[in-house]
């Protein structure tokens, strides 16, 4: 017998093996607002098969018939679930199972054991499991022992999967993430390890890797012989509403940075892949995050600039500055906007230097990668001629409004020869207008299916905390300076300064 | 000859926020009066709007009756999928020889960017109707694909169409049981690429058929079929059995098919002892599909899956989505061939 089923070829999206999705948190947030509708969507879509099941797991007291409501409840409060969704839904949480049980009791995971047994048994899930953690990243290395204890860890059935999904943050600093997975590797290999950041899950953050690597008018283009510089945007509107407690440990640097931001840029700066695969995209990542000079403490100062927002109005409402939000310390120096210039050392992009930024309470939500290009070597117009002519610039929009816009220059129309800068948008929803898969319901069938690419690999979590980390032990010293920006604003004059001193100044997205 | 400025489209107001932002007719005009209308009507489009076409669609209809739905399928389509789209309505007559023209353009603001699209519906009577190749050529967009849908025929092997064509769309359910059919399916499949809207139909049933035989309890199964049983209507039905005779190198005394309102799948299957009976059908008037799996001594389950909500472009769009070949559907057309034989 081959292991491959020969119906499944051409078939349209892969579809996930029957397995069983362990859900821990399965009572919490992420869980009622990502994990389920996402379950639901793929449902609905025919992607997860005959037997596919899902076991709760948390500490709140339910009943099996208590998690499908719940669940139910959650599904269509963000829009899902109906009358037509009615019959499916029901014959589709057949397979719900909850465990109700404390994460460091042993009887828990004996629980958990039995209940996956019976479902084996019962919906011939064939000993294939998918483990979530939902939960606090303090819970991680007790729910990992515990499953390592009662040998939950290790396919049972040959060509069995067991493979666990980590969500972030993966430790608060370089030293704590090496020991979250120095405890996660005593349970699970690599190769079973899946950690999530959503951002890779979004279609046009894939578009990167399609724009630079399936066409050749970009990739040409795309060093320091042509890019003068490059800007990253990461901006949201929003304050840090009740995520106070949490974001006054985190702040902008651990929140956004460490994670989505050096993504971005590694997907920006690698070179072509030699394989469209979760190693060879991974290989290419690590090398190029490693390209990115890590600075000194001292250094810090003069490349970084932290800065907390105070009141204001964004989109035509009054806002309260970050230290009257709930949770906050009064007299925090938690960072909620950060602004930094990085060196490249590669052969692509030596000299080349890219601004990152990254705040709460900006104007508006917008996530870009903007490359500004060498101006031309010899203007034939005259000054006056070419007052309104900018550098020509290429941006990958993320989100939203997901699409790429290239800056160029044009002659006005007229007598006169004047020239102009012109933008051509291309925007990604106008070209597909198929429904694209939301982020967390692409990652979740990935990992069914075992394609790690869109996750992160350790070495790749560990690089992106060398970089970070000098900037953290900077501001450990409270004497650090952090400016203030009024919310609604772009960011401080310190993060202004920051580029002017180049002689540049930072795109208004 | 009529010029309308900016007005709403009411056919479809409230699910699609569609505008036509102009439209143009005219009776026994010529391709040059048309082409200059459209580029004046292009011009006169909201300049916020954006343009990104990716491929040229032209519907040729033959038969009255299906004209108004067919019109009704490639604007709905539009405002899924971008493109420029001509439809020829080729009246089978030598009187008053001519062609009428209506061109429309119309803007989509869904929650993302304004985009455009246009269709043009030509009225051709007279000796053009043999050349429509040359009524095809002037409206089509620089540089990307042409795809010609044909509803509800085939076209001739000589037929000037495929000149133009970079990829042919029929439908083998609504061509319906015309001696020799997918025989000339299989041979347009040899000079083109061809979409059959049947093929593209059948997909859940496909994937969810695939799907029961994925996993350790019933893959084994696969290998040991004893009988198929496959229902619905003449073209999705041949398809699907001929996918599964030609996919699992089954004979024909294996396969049964009959005809039925619904497509239902019924696979029966023998491992080690133990009989597996593995079916997906959809039950009459509901928009849903059942699967089950029943193992003697090993798991039965049961599931339901929603159909997607339907509009008529849905199919249309599928297949002009991946515009690849595809040769599971040149099997599963070889499997059908050799059931109809």
């Amino acid at each position: 017998m081959s292991d491959t089923n020969p119906l499944t070829e051409a078939v349209g999206d892969k579809v996930a093996p029957p397995a069983v999705l362990v859900v821990f948190g399965a009572s919490g947030d992420l869980t009622s607002r990502k994990l389920m509708p996402a379950v639901e969507r793929l449902a609905l879509r025919r992607l997860l098969p005959a037997g596919f099941s899902v076991v709760g797991v948390a500490r709140t007291e339910m009943a099996d018939d208590d998690f499908r409501e719940r669940m139910r409840v959650a599904v269509e409060k963000l829009g899902g679930g109906g009358d037509e969704a009615g019959p499916v839904w029901a014959a589709f949480t057949g397979g719900f199972r909850y465990v109700a049980g404390d994460y460091g009791s042993p009887e828990t995971f004996d629980q958990l054991k039995s209940v996956l047994d019976q479902l084996d048994r019962e919906r011939g899930t064939s000993g294939n499991r998918l483990y979530y953690l939902a939960t606090p990243p303090a819970t991680f290395p007790v729910i990992v022992s515990g499953l390592a204890e009662h040998g939950l860890n290790r396919p049972t059935t040959d060509g069995a999967f067991v493979r666990i999904v980590i969500e972030k943050p993966y430790g608060h600093d370089e030293q704590s993430a090496r020991d979250l997975d120095a405890e996660v590797h005593a349970g699970f290999a690599e190769d079973q390890v899946y950690r999530i950041d959503h951002y890779l899950g979004k279609e046009t953050v894939q578009n990167v890797l399609a724009l630079r690597f399936a066409n050749t008018i970009f990739e040409p283009i795309w060093n320091r012989r042509y890019v003068d510089h490059v800007q990253i945007t990461v901006a949201e509107e929003l304050g840090v509403g009740h995520r106070g407690s949490f974001y006054e440990k985190a702040g902008a640097l651990r929140d956004i940075v460490q994670n989505h931001v050096m993504q971005v840029l590694a997907l920006t700066l690698m070179e072509p892949p030699a394989t469209f695969d979760a190693d060879g995209i991974r290989d290419e990542k690590v090398k190029a995050l490693k390209a990115v000079d890590v600075m000194s403490v001292d250094e810090v100062a003069e490349h970084v600039v932290r800065a907390q927002y105070t009141a204001g109005w964004v989109g035509g409402e009054e806002v309260p500055g970050y230290r009257d939000a709930v949770g906050v310390d009064p007299h925090s120096q938690t960072e909620t906007y950060m602004a930094m210039r990085l060196k490249v050392d590669n052969w692509r992009w030596a000299g080349v230097p890219f601004y990152v930024r990254t705040g709460k309470r900006l104007p508006k939500r917008v996530t870009e990668v903007a490359m500004e290009f060498h101006r031309p070597p010899h203007l034939a117009f005259n000054e006056r001629q070419a007052i309104g002519l900018a550098p020509d610039a290429l941006v990958l929009r993320i989100q939203p409004d997901e699409g790429i816009t290239l800056r160029f220059g044009a002659k006005v129309p007229g007598q006169e020869f004047q020239v102009r800068s012109v933008s051509m948008d291309f925007f990604y929803g106008a070209a597909f207008l198929e429904e694209t898969p939301e982020a967390y319901e692409r990652l979740l069938l990935d990992a069914l299916v075992g394609d790690q690419t869109l996750f992160i690999r350790s070495d790749e979590v560990e690089q992106a905390w060398q970089i970070v980390d000098p900037i953290l032990r900077a501001w450990a010293d409270e004497t650090a300076p952090l400016a203030r920006y009024e919310a609604g604003g772009w960011g401080p004059a310190e993060a202004d300064q920051l580029l002017a001193r180049d002689g540049r100044q930072w795109r208004k997205p | 000859m009529t010029a309308d400025g900016p007005r709403s489209d009411d056919a479809e107001p409230k699910s699609a926020p569609i505008t036509t932002l102009g439209s143009w007719e005219g009776d026994g005009v010529t391709v040059a009066q048309i082409a200059a209308a459209l580029s004046e009507l292009r011009r006169h489009e909201q300049r916020a709007a954006v343009r990104t076409s990716v491929l040229t669609l032209v519907a040729v209809v033959r038969d009255p009756e299906i004209v108004d739905v067919t019109i009704d399928t490639v604007r709905e389509l539009g405002a899924r999928h971008p493109s420029r789209t001509l439809v020829l309505v080729v009246a089978d007559t030598d009187d008053d020889p001519g062609i009428d023209a209506i061109v429309s353009v119309h803007s989509l603001r869904d929650q993302g960017p304004t985009v455009c699209f246009e269709d043009v519906v030509l009225r051709v009577r007279g000796p053009a109707r043999w050349h429509l190749d040359s009524l095809i050529e002037p409206f089509t967009l620089p540089d990307l694909p042409v795809a010609v849908w044909l509803p509800n025929r085939l076209p001739s092997p000589g037929d000037p169409l495929l000149r133009t064509a970079d990829r042919l769309v029929v439908d083998t359910r609504a061509i319906g049981d015309q001696p020799d059919s997918l025989a000339q399916v299989a041979r347009l499949l040899r000079r083109l690429p061809v979409t059959d809207l049947s093929w593209v139909r059948i997909a859940p049933w496909r994937s969810l058929l695939a799907g029961l035989f994925e996993g350790h309890a019933s893959r084994p199964f696969l290998d040991h079929v004893t009988r198929v049983e496959v229902a619905g209507h003449y073209g999705p039905r041949h398809l699907l059995a001929g996918w599964l005779m030609a996919t699992l190198e089954l004979t024909r005394a294996h396969v049964h098919i009959e005809e039925a309102e619904h497509v239902s799948i019924h696979i029966s299957a023998e491992h080690e002892g133990r009989v597996g009976r593995f079916a997906v059908a959809r039950p009459a008037a509901e928009r849903v599909i059942h699967s089950s799996v029943e193992i003697d001594d090993g798991p039965t389950i049961d599931q339901t899956w929603r159909l997607r909500a339907r509009w008529p472009s849905r199919s249309l769009a599928d297949a002009l989505t991946r515009m690849g070949d595809d040769p599971v559907y040149r099997r599963a057309l070889r499997g059908a061939l050799e059931l109809v034989s």
